[in-house]
């Protein structure tokens, strides 16, 4: 129910403030505590990307995408420690990073970057 | 192997016209010109039953589809005409309260489809424009997809059923399938499988009892049916493994990899721009307005709605069950031959010969038509068929049915997902596992569970849960009540291993290899011997009841006699494995002075012939019904097509809530997409 708030919220604020709820209402039942996590991650993900489209004085869109995606952009951009950031915060297991990575080598035809794979 | 004579069964064309007219008798009560206002989701199944121009005809002047913001209208007549909804009902009051405030005057008709509703009549009432409105409804019940397909075309009914627990699709559905007796008489027999599936078959009896103490002297409600023989009645939660697979039939694939909604498919202009004299036929109600022919010139390929419909695509009618490894060939052959058919004219030389040619010309173009566009279609399927993520997907499928080292397949499932494979494919192949193995190790669940997210995105953790409530995605060992695979697959032979394609003995070549569990269950009441000589591990059980004969004789393959409906009987205990309710209701003539038949003579009754034999009399056939509530795929379809080629006597009559496949049913319990944030 909470989370369909949070879907229906276009403001960053309200949409964090939705998810966080959305989490602590997860948090109370024991069963779903991986819900919870999950909404705790998200939550810090959104507020991630808000400094990561300061940085880029919003000329690179970053809220809405998932993780991977984030990584990849974060790639194709030329900023691979913020993306070597998430991948620890995050904890992204290296089969589907190194995946991530190619991809975005790939895209952004950064043929030295590849080499030094 | 076609044995059986071109007998139809029974003749929907009835139901079509009963919700044309129906159509018709609502428009004319609103006099002059007007407005229609159509809500989107019915676009699709009024266009199988009316065209635009019968619209015209009966003085709708413009149409809008139902959507929030003003409406204007220079008619003064204006007809809504949507589902039951909540959302509808409030767009509508507040687009009638915009012409008041602005001192517009409208007469509004409100027509509900299919039912008027007390809950819709309250939030008008609320809006406070109730009493504004002429409210109507419109029985838009079962529209026939084809001749031997019925579809309440609701999209949802899965998701409304066994995830939010409201059964109105299921009252619907018993409404519709009260209209099908009250047009062909009672079913005799009432034989199910499933909790919904008994919850509607309860109320069909209930209905019926309603009825006779209205009328009690109703002749369709009193006696049993003489050309319907039973009502099977599946709902989609026992078998959701069958959704969950690739389909491999011609029809079924195109749903999967191209799409087909409410049997319209979008193909590129091309491929049918020739072919106006086939398009003018098809109705074009839910088209956004006809795409003008191509000129050469322009590159870029428009996309155009077809309406894939055996009646006037013979070639379509061949290749739609075939399974797809079999249609390329199958269309050589056809191309090959219908040069051949062109060349004939070379032969030809007297004039009668000429002008025979000449006639037959018109056959061969439209023919010619359909082979293009089936070929252009294959052509577009064929390299979807030949990704890795495709034949990954498929391989896991069948791993898992065979219960062949399912931890390797869950490992190739991990792998799409780091490889971004398609939502939609990672999903069924998870439930997939979650239901043929029993549930997921909670460690590997989680895991799972956390990989799709920060790929797909957080999004996604509503549908997640909803897949667990429905127990389609659960925690190893899985507590609820579970199907108990092995022994299906052992006593129903649900895993046929040499099947053939080209000339299919057994239901199993619709998914190469995997019998649909739903089918079997069917079989079971209606095509015993053919399950039978399946657990007895036969090779081919292509002869349906007694199939050893047919062997035997070779080519020369006798088609057997359909036997009569014997409930589940001889395959209760295995049937009663299966998670859901199982149940065999007889409806007995009443109120016409026969009251107390018992449940032997029943039978009899029903199928015997004047002479009182319990065989079919010769050339009767009967029809059984089966109804899918919940919907059902294109392969199922195929395979009860298949099996009344295999028995004499007994036709299929398919109904179902709607045409579904993994994706769409995955797709209905999705929640709506995020809004996108402003900043």
């Amino acid at each position: 129910l909470k989370l369909q708030e949070a879907s229906e919220a276009t403001d960053m604020v309200d949409r964090t403030a939705a998810i966080r709820a959305a989490g602590k209402s997860f948090s109370e039942d024991k069963d779903r505590a991986f819900e919870a996590r999950m909404m705790d991650e998200y939550a810090k993900l959104l507020l991630l990307q808000q400094t990561l489209e300061k940085d880029a004085d919003g000329r690179v869109p970053f809220i809405g995408l998932s993780v991977n995606e984030t990584i990849y952009k974060c790639i194709t951009t030329g900023q691979s420690k913020k993306a070597d950031r998430v991948r620890s915060d995050w904890k992204v297991p290296d089969k589907r990073f190194w995946y991530i990575k190619l991809h975005a080598l790939t895209e952004s035809r950064d043929w030295e970057g590849l080499d030094a794979f | 192997p076609a044995a059986d004579s071109s007998d139809p069964g029974v003749d929907v064309g009835v139901l079509k016209q009963l919700a044309k007219t129906g159509l018709v008798e609502a428009l004319n009560a609103v006099p002059g010109g007007k407005t229609l206002v159509l809500d989107p989701t019915l676009a699709g199944p009024l266009g199988l039953v009316t065209e635009v121009s019968l619209l015209k005809q009966h003085g709708v002047d413009k149409m809008f589809w139902l959507e929030a913001g003003a409406l204007s209208s220079q008619s003064q007549n204006i007809v809504y005409l949507c589902r039951p909804q909540i959302r509808w009902m409030k767009i509508i009051a507040q687009q009638i309260k915009l012409h008041t405030a602005s001192s517009e005057r409208h007469s509004y008709t409100l027509l509900l489809v299919p039912r008027r509703t007390i809950l819709c009549d309250r939030i008008l009432e609320e809006e406070g424009v109730f009493g504004d409105i002429t409210l109507g409804q419109l029985k838009l019940e079962f529209i026939p997809l084809e001749e031997d397909v019925l579809s309440l075309e609701m999209e949802n009914t899965y998701r409304e059923v066994f995830l939010d627990g409201d059964n109105t699709a299921i009252y619907y559905s018993a409404q519709a399938l009260m209209t099908v007796q009250q047009a062909f008489g009672l079913f005799p027999r009432i034989i199910g499988k499933g909790d919904a599936a008994k919850r509607l078959a309860d109320l069909l009896l209930r209905m019926r009892q309603a009825g006779l103490a209205d009328d009690p002297t109703s002749p369709a409600l009193s006696l049993p049916s003489t050309v319907l023989d039973a009502l099977v009645v599946v709902d989609r939660a026992v078998d959701m493994i069958t959704p969950l697979c690739t389909q491999l039939t011609y029809q079924g694939l195109i749903d999967e990899l191209v799409g087909i909604k409410n049997s319209y498919v979008e193909v590129d202009a091309s491929l049918l721009s020739t072919a106006p004299q086939q398009m003018s036929g098809a109705p074009s109600l839910p088209a956004p307005g006809p795409t003008p022919a191509l000129g050469p010139s322009s590159a870029q390929p428009k996309k155009k709605k077809h309406l894939l419909q055996a009646s006037s695509d013979a070639v379509f009618t061949d290749l739609r069950d075939e399974n797809f490894s079999v249609v390329g060939a199958h269309l050589n052959r056809l191309a090959k031959r219908l040069n051949e058919d062109y060349e004939g004219r070379h032969r030809a030389q007297t004039v009668e010969q000429l002008r025979d040619f000449v006639g037959k010309l018109g056959g061969l173009q439209s023919e010619h038509l359909a082979l293009r566009l089936h070929t252009g279609l294959s052509e577009q399927i064929v390299p979807m068929t030949q990704t890795e993520v495709f034949n990954k997907s498929l391989e896991v499928q069948q791993n898992l049915i065979a219960g062949y080292d399912v931890n390797a397949q869950f490992s190739t499932i991990e792998d799409l997902i780091n490889r971004e494979a398609p939502l939609h494919v990672v999903l069924r192949l998870l439930c997939l596992y979650s239901i043929t193995v029993g549930g997921i190790k909670p460690k590997q669940l989680e895991n799972t569970k956390r990989e799709i997210l920060q790929t797909y995105g957080y999004q996604y953790l509503t549908l997640l849960l909803h897949l667990s409530s429905l127990n389609l995605l659960l925690k190893a060992p899985a507590p609820a009540p579970h199907l108990p695979l092995p022994s299906l697959r052992k006593h129903l032979r649900l895993l046929v291993d040499d099947v053939s394609e080209q000339a299919p003995t057994d239901i199993a070549y619709v998914y190469s290899g995997y019998a649909p569990l739903s089918i079997r269950l069917v079989q079971c009441v209606t095509m015993k011997p053919a399950v039978v000589a399946a657990e007895m591990g036969e090779k081919a059980v292509g002869g349906g009841s007694g199939g050893g004969e047919a062997q035997k004789e070779g080519t020369l393959k006798v088609v057997p006699r359909a036997h009569p409906i014997m409930g589940w009987k001889g395959f209760d205990e295995i049937v009663r494995s299966v998670p859901g309710e199982t149940f065999d209701e007889v409806q007995r003539p009443e109120g016409d002075g026969t009251g107390k038949v018992d449940r032997e003579s029943a039978r009899h009754r029903l199928s015997a012939g004047a002479d009182g034999r319990i065989v079919l009399p010769k050339g009767h056939s009967t029809t059984t019904v089966v109804f899918f509530l919940g919907g059902c795929t294109y392969t199922e379809i195929a395979a009860l097509r298949w099996m009344s080629r295999q028995t004499r006597g007994r036709k299929y009559l398919i109904c179902t809530t709607s045409i579904v496949n993994g994706s769409s049913l995955i797709d209905s319990l999705s929640p709506a997409p995020w809004a996108p944030i402003t900043t």
